[in-house]
């Protein structure tokens, strides 16, 4: 680093050496960022907690910080609630649903990302406005696209499916898709599966074209088919891009709110914990027991972080 | 990708077929045919169902082609003599009320910050960064709880709206794309040499000449990608807009067609095409500027 002569005979203090100046700018420079991510993102995290443990409501939403204390009373209600917990196949509970539901989603996202990027790695005409017609479903408004699909579904024989389905002689009468248990779980997770698998193909992808050459020429000098240089040559080159990519979208899977809000309303075996918590926070207007629902999901998703990040993502040639 | 048709000389069309197909190459086109009619289908549905009357919304079967483009729907949406008006047109500037201003700001005060992170050195940078970056862990619904519980006691004691307030919104939206834009223009500075600022600065050039002279003109492209994910972001988001706003002439655009929706006498027809407005610009945005925005999906610009 060098250091300007003419300030160097001025100051001679440690307050205005150059790396002490140096750090006060780069502490101006980002404390706007740093007060609003604080108090608007940390700060909330932290009271969210507090609320949790709180009875709060309504009618003191005005004086929250003299809200009574009533230790766990809010987690036993979320408990005991005949949403959260798990009654036997044919209601899972939102704690169970939300965890299947982001697994089987995850899991299919990846798979279909792995596809496309695939498929988009062969050189050929019109690649590039290919690529970026693959990247509609995940840019495009989530209320557009959700209720497209639900038009789509529509459970009247002018809903684009029943009428394929009908045509095709696989149904009599037409069917409520989204409003049958099971099926609508089912629907909902192919839905993630469309609108986000952009995400994991871009990543693949990019992984995909950095991958030496020379690996798939030895694999075809030994005679491996193409089917053996993927599972030999592609597979393993790809493996920490897809664990990161898992852990991110289940992270995001398992938080998201509006997708299952738009086209289930959580109804028909859907309610997953986000939408729990705003029911318990805004329809019930029982705010210490949705923070508390919140705090479980994300106990939930740091344990499960853990340990993804301890067991599965460890290379075991570190050890 | 289609066999050389014009090639007239020996064989015709459906021989040239099939010496060109061959089963990978059938696999592949199998493959792309399947995911572009699965993505596009859902698009084309959205903006074909714009264009229908309501008559043909609500007939025994769906109509695949609209009979011509009629509209109806978009009428409704802005006409002032329409019977159903929906004064669309305040939502939409609603949503850039918020999306515009949560863009600039984003982008000038991530560069202010990422500038710090990059470039200077100073005690509690990583613990700094990486409780920003804490907040790709915090569902939206968690936060959602305490921001209203806290902005509403604020509120009441220095006399705002914490509900049907746009500048509120600006600020919570701000919160949720800054970390992703810091994190986005950190990465980018660091790909600059340091050696060209050093010139500067031994020029006798003070810091924001230099950040301002040369660092930004470097950075447009960055600037430029995450003034477009920040304003996407606000442009789309739901959650927050839906608890924080209750009048009618503030909503903004998803909020509106949720509103649409949810109406007793469902007209899709409406919804479409409230949505295809919606959606539209953001489409194109990315048809063009594919290359360039694609790294910045990468690098977590949507995040969800």
């Amino acid at each position: 680093m060098t250091v300007p002569t003419a300030s160097r005979k001025k100051f001679s203090t440690r307050w205005n050496s150059f790396q002490a100046r140096e750090a006060r700018l780069a502490w101006i420079l980002i404390l706007p960022t740093a007060i609003i991510v604080f108090s608007l993102v940390l700060f909330p995290a932290a009271f969210s907690v507090w609320i949790s443990f709180h009875d709060v409501g309504l009618n003191n939403l005005n004086e929250v910080f003299n809200a009574p204390y009533v230790g766990l009373e809010n987690y036993r209600k979320v408990f005991d609630d005949f949403a959260f917990k798990f009654q036997g196949m044919q209601s899972w509970g939102a704690a169970v649903t939300s965890i299947i539901y982001s697994f089987v989603a995850t899991t299919l996202t990846l798979l279909i990302g792995l596809l496309a990027a695939l498929l988009l790695n062969r050189p050929f005409r019109g690649r590039g406005v290919t690529r970026a017609v693959f990247l509609f479903p995940y840019v495009a408004p989530i209320v557009s696209v959700a209720f497209v699909w639900r038009w789509i579904l529509d459970p009247r024989p002018s809903g684009v499916l029943n009428d394929v389905l009908m045509r095709l002689g696989v149904i009599e009468l037409p069917q409520a898709y989204l409003a049958t248990r099971g099926l609508a779980l089912l629907l909902v997770i192919f839905f993630e599966a469309w609108r986000y698998f952009p995400f994991a193909m871009l990543m693949i992808l990019a992984r995909l074209q950095a991958i030496d050459s020379t690996l798939y020429e030895a694999a075809k000098v030994d005679g491996a088919s193409t089917w053996q240089q993927f599972i030999h040559v592609t597979l393993p080159e790809l493996r920490y891009v897809l664990g990161a990519i898992f852990l991110l979208r289940l992270m995001w899977t398992f938080n998201k709110f509006d997708d299952i809000f738009l086209l289930t309303g959580g109804g028909f075996g859907t309610k997953v914990l986000p939408v729990l918590t705003y029911e318990f926070s805004f329809k019930l207007f029982d705010f210490g027991r949705g923070a508390a629902t919140a705090m479980i999901l994300l106990v939930i998703l740091v344990v499960f972080m853990a340990f993804y990040i301890g067991v599965v993502m460890r290379n075991p040639e570190e050890d | 990708m289609v066999a050389q048709s014009n090639n007239k000389e020996s064989k015709n069309f459906i021989q040239h077929l099939a010496n060109w197909i061959t089963v990978p190459r059938f696999i592949f086109a199998a493959g792309l045919i399947f995911f572009l009619t699965s993505i596009l289908f859902p698009f084309y549905w959205m903006i074909s169902s714009s264009f229908k009357t309501r008559a043909e919304i609500g007939a025994r079967e769906p109509v695949y082609i609209p009979s011509a483009l009629r509209l109806d729907a978009y009428k409704e949406l802005f006409d002032p003599n329409n019977p159903s008006f929906q004064d669309f047109a305040t939502n939409i500037f609603n949503s850039m009320k918020i999306a515009i201003p949560t863009a600039l700001i984003a982008v000038i005060l991530s560069t202010f910050g990422a500038y710090a992170i990059a470039r200077l050195r100073f005690k509690g940078k990583n613990v700094l960064l990486s409780s920003i970056l804490m907040i790709y862990l915090f569902p939206g619904v968690l936060l959602i709880i305490p921001l209203f519980a806290m902005l509403a006691q604020i509120g009441d004691s220095i006399g705002f709206d914490v509900q049907d307030n746009l500048s509120i919104l600006v600020f919570t939206y701000l919160a949720q794309t800054l970390p992703v834009a810091l994190y986005m223009l950190t990465n980018y500075f660091r790909t600059i040499p340091a050696e060209i600022e050093q010139a500067g600065l031994i020029d006798g050039c003070s810091r924001f000449d230099v950040i301002w002279r040369i660092t930004l003109p470097l950075a447009i492209p960055a600037l430029v990608s995450v003034a477009i994910f920040t304003f996407m972001i606000a442009w789309n988001e739901f959650l927050y807009a839906l608890i924080f706003l209750n009048n009618n002439d503030l909503f903004t655009m998803p909020i509106k067609i949720n509103t649409i929706y949810n109406n007793p006498s469902p007209r899709p027809h409406v919804v479409m095409a409230a949505s295809t407005i919606m959606t539209i610009p953001i489409v194109l945005l990315f048809l063009a500027l594919e290359r360039f925005l694609a790294e910045g999906l990468t690098a977590g610009g949507v995040k969800g």
